[in-house]
């Protein structure tokens, strides 16, 4: 599996992975259980370690601004 | 000004591997040797609507920049990064898979170099409209990228990245034309981009073929033992 931005994360991001690839094969993709939730450990679990992560890398900041273009970009294309 | 380029292309494998082998399609280099560019990939959230039943994933990747080096050459080191490290651009990459009626929507952009370049590329997959299609097991993908470069404008109350680096930008700018220059960096950059479209078809394809012939279970096997391979070397 592809590595972590964070290499302190590589090891619950492959735990994850593997779950979710699991998960949408065998049942979403098959219809059955909609829901992920047997992941959500493991993605909380993840989701602690890359916070930091995209925190001290300054992405956080990145995802933030591109959510606000993404709004202006919006708001110009309803004007017409 | 803005550049769009647009394609249509049929995968001949069925609609639910086709997502899956999207998912996939960066998780190794053995996997998929034209994603040998891609440093990192993680997913920040991941959830299904209750009610609709569609899943929406979003993922941050890491590239080597994919800006084409004549984009580089343009600008002023203190604007591009220079040659150092700093030549990998984070992807934020969002997807929606709606299983039931057959279609998932992709968009990926750049986060960082916006300032200088955006490129957003869009995918919609679906299951194909008419029945025969339906049973070669075919699916159905329409690519947009759109390139956009705002060098020089004002990006939220500043001017770009650009101006905050140096001074060069007014007298740059005012030489060359902030136009000119914006449409010259639109197109350096869709003439690489449309390249690149083609090798990153070529991956789904080799992804897809892995699928067909081992499965997901298979696939996830080969993984796992690179990983084993990759822990012993260390």
């Amino acid at each position: 599996m592809s590595a972590s931005l964070a290499p302190e994360c590589n090891e619950v991001k492959e735990r994850y992975d593997t779950c979710f690839l699991k998960w949408y094969s065998e049942k979403y993709l098959r219809g059955a259980e909609k829901d992920n939730k047997e992941c959500a450990d493991l993605f909380n679990e993840y989701q602690k370690c890359l916070g930091v992560a995209l925190k001290s890398r300054g992405i956080d900041k990145l995802l933030d601004e591109a959510r606000e273009d993404n709004k202006d970009n919006d708001s110009r294309r309803n004007k017409f | 000004m803005v550049l769009t380029h647009s394609t249509n292309h049929t995968y001949s494998h069925p609609f639910p591997t086709v997502t899956l082998a999207y998912f996939l399609r960066y998780s190794s280099p053995q996997l998929n040797p034209f994603a040998a560019h891609v440093l990192s990939t993680d997913t920040i959230s991941s959830h299904v609507d209750p009610e609709t039943q569609r899943l929406y994933t979003t993922r941050i990747h890491l590239k080597k920049s994919r800006m084409p080096s004549a984009v580089y050459k343009l600008l002023p080191a203190s604007v591009s990064g220079g040659n150092s490290g700093e030549k990998a651009s984070y992807i934020l990459e969002t997807s929606v898979v709606d299983i039931k009626e057959g279609w998932m929507k992709t968009e990926s952009r750049n986060l960082n170099f916006t300032g200088v370049l955006s490129v957003v590329e869009k995918q919609h997959f679906k299951v194909p409209s008419s029945p025969e299609a339906v049973a070669r097991n075919e699916t159905d993908v329409n690519s947009s990228v759109m390139f956009k470069s705002r060098l020089g404008e004002k990006i939220r109350g500043k001017i770009g990245q650009a101006q905050e680096s140096s001074g060069w930008l007014p007298g740059f700018l005012g030489g060359l034309g902030a136009k000119g220059i914006q449409r010259s960096i639109e197109s350096l950059a869709s003439t690489k981009t449309i390249d690149q479209l083609s090798k990153s078809r070529d991956g789904m394809r080799l992804v897809l073929e892995r699928l067909r012939n081992g499965g997901v279970i298979g696939v996830m096997e080969k993984l796992r033992q690179e990983r084993q391979r990759q822990a012993a070397a260390m």
